[in-house]
């Protein structure tokens, strides 16, 4: 098993932090969202991304309205709830006491 | 050479090699399984399909029109599986569903309408309606917009409603005090949004589009078929039509047409009544009338107390099952429906009579209801006065009122 199997429920986890990361930077269409995470350990596809999003909306973290795209039909442009905001930064906090343990422990 | 299959995607249309198409369908429904439960799950879908389709467009150009299967292998491969992000929160409705979207996959062709009407009624989950919340809506209201809330809170006639406010007014005023204690509590719809949770509408565009998008994804499904692809497509139009319709009537509409309906019915009542010959009873007798009433209404809370204090009304008891509440209402329209050729009487005799004594007929019914009012507070006064036990009961009122109106509001909060 390698490494980034093994690590798969913990990115999973982390999907919808970094998700709100980047919808908080700005307001974006999910093909930016995977363009983003592409390259990283953290990349994806859509058949995971739409249903994350739509999970998302539910919970009233994000919101998005359509917007004309310059080829096609329109596109569903995401945006950050105020609710989101505050998730986001909770998020962050706890991530930060996550890393600093990770970080310290074992070490004297 | 191989057969093309042409597919509708979000309402663009691409061609696809055959077993290209017999991928792209089996991605698909292996999809709305996975997300069967899932309440957003044709919104998903749609915006997969977009995507799937946005990745067709950059494929193809002036010269090359079909996208082979090789391509529409590799398109899938690059969407990944759609994995059901509510999984771990819902197991049992994703089951339930599962089992529900298997039953449906495996009717045969005969049945394809009922899975046409299976999957509308998940689509009805899967862009769920507003939840309808009680608001006041001021466009088309006579006064403060709370009949109006009322009837759209309900789905009926908001002319019903304030009927059954002035009915509940000539019992003892009650009509405005409850009128006033509601216009006050409940909010008023402003927000696009809340005027649809008011009306239980959706006011968006996007629930709109979602419908249409839910649509096609089930006509996409029968396209192989050209039958039930026909018979699809003259139901979908014709429910989206219905739909359009609905929306525009209730939300550009609505209040207006409410209006219009309101007049429409006192126009038919007074027509009527009109046309009836004039009724034998005089001013003479309205004293009688009222007596009568009364006797009624007294009947009415001698019952109301007995069912909410000992549970039966002279000993016939309510079936055991059914809350107390329906058996209050019962006896309020038990009541209204008794004491209804009275009150139709003496409006008869306002409507249409002659001016009384210099006064408008209508101005006739508003004094007596004032008559009422004052003969009420009247016989209070004198009760308080002369009934120490009465004037112990009324002391108390005030508690009953406040804890009431704390019960409304947490009861408010929680809806």
């Amino acid at each position: 098993m390698s490494v980034n199997e093994k690590f798969h429920p913990i990115r999973k986890g982390l999907l919808e932090f970094l998700v709100l990361k980047i919808i908080a930077a700005n307001p974006v269409y999910v093909a930016d969202i995977l363009k983003e995470l592409n390259g990283t350990e953290f990349a994806t596809q859509e058949g995971t991304l739409y249903p994350l999003l739509s999970k998302m909306r539910r919970e009233e973290l994000v919101d998005y309205e359509w917007k004309e795209s310059e080829a096609g039909p329109p596109r569903k442009y995401y945006e950050l709830t105020a609710k989101g905001k505050e998730r986001l930064r909770e998020a962050s906090e706890y991530w930060q006491k996550i890393s600093g343990t990770v970080k310290n422990l074992g070490q004297k | 050479m191989n057969k093309v299959i042409t597919i509708n995607l979000n309402g663009i249309a691409y061609q696809l090699e055959e077993s290209g198409y017999d991928a792209l369908r089996e991605y698909l429904d292996t999809a709305a399984h996975r997300l069967a439960g899932n309440p957003d799950r044709d919104e998903i879908i749609g915006d997969i399909e977009q995507a799937i389709g946005d990745k067709f467009r950059a494929l193809l150009g002036a010269h090359k029109t079909v996208v082979v299967t090789k391509e529409v292998l590799a398109v899938i491969e690059e969407m990944g599986p759609v994995e059901n992000a509510a999984e771990e929160e819902q197991p049992a409705g994703a089951a339930a569903g599962a089992t529900t979207g298997a039953a449906a996959g495996s009717a045969g062709p005969g049945a394809r309408t009922e899975a046409g009407g299976a999957a509308k009624a998940a689509d009805g989950a899967g862009a769920p309606p507003p939840v309808r919340r009680l608001y006041c809506i001021r466009e088309g209201a006579m006064i403060a917009g709370v009949c109006n809330g009322i009837g759209a809170y309900f789905g009926i006639d908001p002319t019903f409603v304030r009927i059954g406010f002035v009915v509940l007014t000539f019992f003892w005023g009650a009509g405005i005090l409850v009128y006033l204690l509601m216009a006050f509590l409940v909010p008023t719809a402003s927000t696009p949004a809340e005027k649809a949770a008011a009306t239980g509408v959706a006011a968006t565009a996007q629930e709109f589009i979602n419908r249409a998008k839910a649509g096609y994804y089930e006509g996409m499904k029968h396209w192989h078929d050209k039958a039930a692809y026909r018979e699809w497509k003259r139901r979908y139009k014709q429910e989206m039509r219905g739909w359009k319709r609905n929306f525009q009537q209730s939300m550009h509409e609505g209040a207006r047409s409410m209006h219009e309906n309101a007049q429409q019915w006192q126009q038919n009542w007074q027509a009527q009544w009109g046309a009836h010959p004039r009724p034998f009873v005089g001013p003479a007798v309205w004293p009688l009338l009222g007596i009568l009433r009364l006797a009624l209404a007294i009947c009415m809370i001698f019952a109301v107390v007995s069912l909410v204090g000992y549970g039966h009304i002279l000993g016939f008891a309510m079936p055991s099952g059914i809350p107390l509440w329906v058996g209050v209402v019962f006896v309020f329209i038990f009541f209204n429906v008794l004491s209804w050729p009275l009150r139709a009487l003496k409006w008869s005799w306002y409507c249409q009579g002659p001016p009384y004594y210099g006064m408008h007929p209508r101005a006739i019914g508003l004094v007596d209801s004032v008559l009422w009012l004052v003969f009420v507070v009247a016989m209070i006064w004198v009760a308080d006065h002369y009934s120490p036990h009465f004037h112990e009961w009324l002391r108390m009122v005030p508690g009953w009122v406040h804890d009431f109106l704390e019960k409304v509001r947490a009861w408010w909060q929680t809806v």
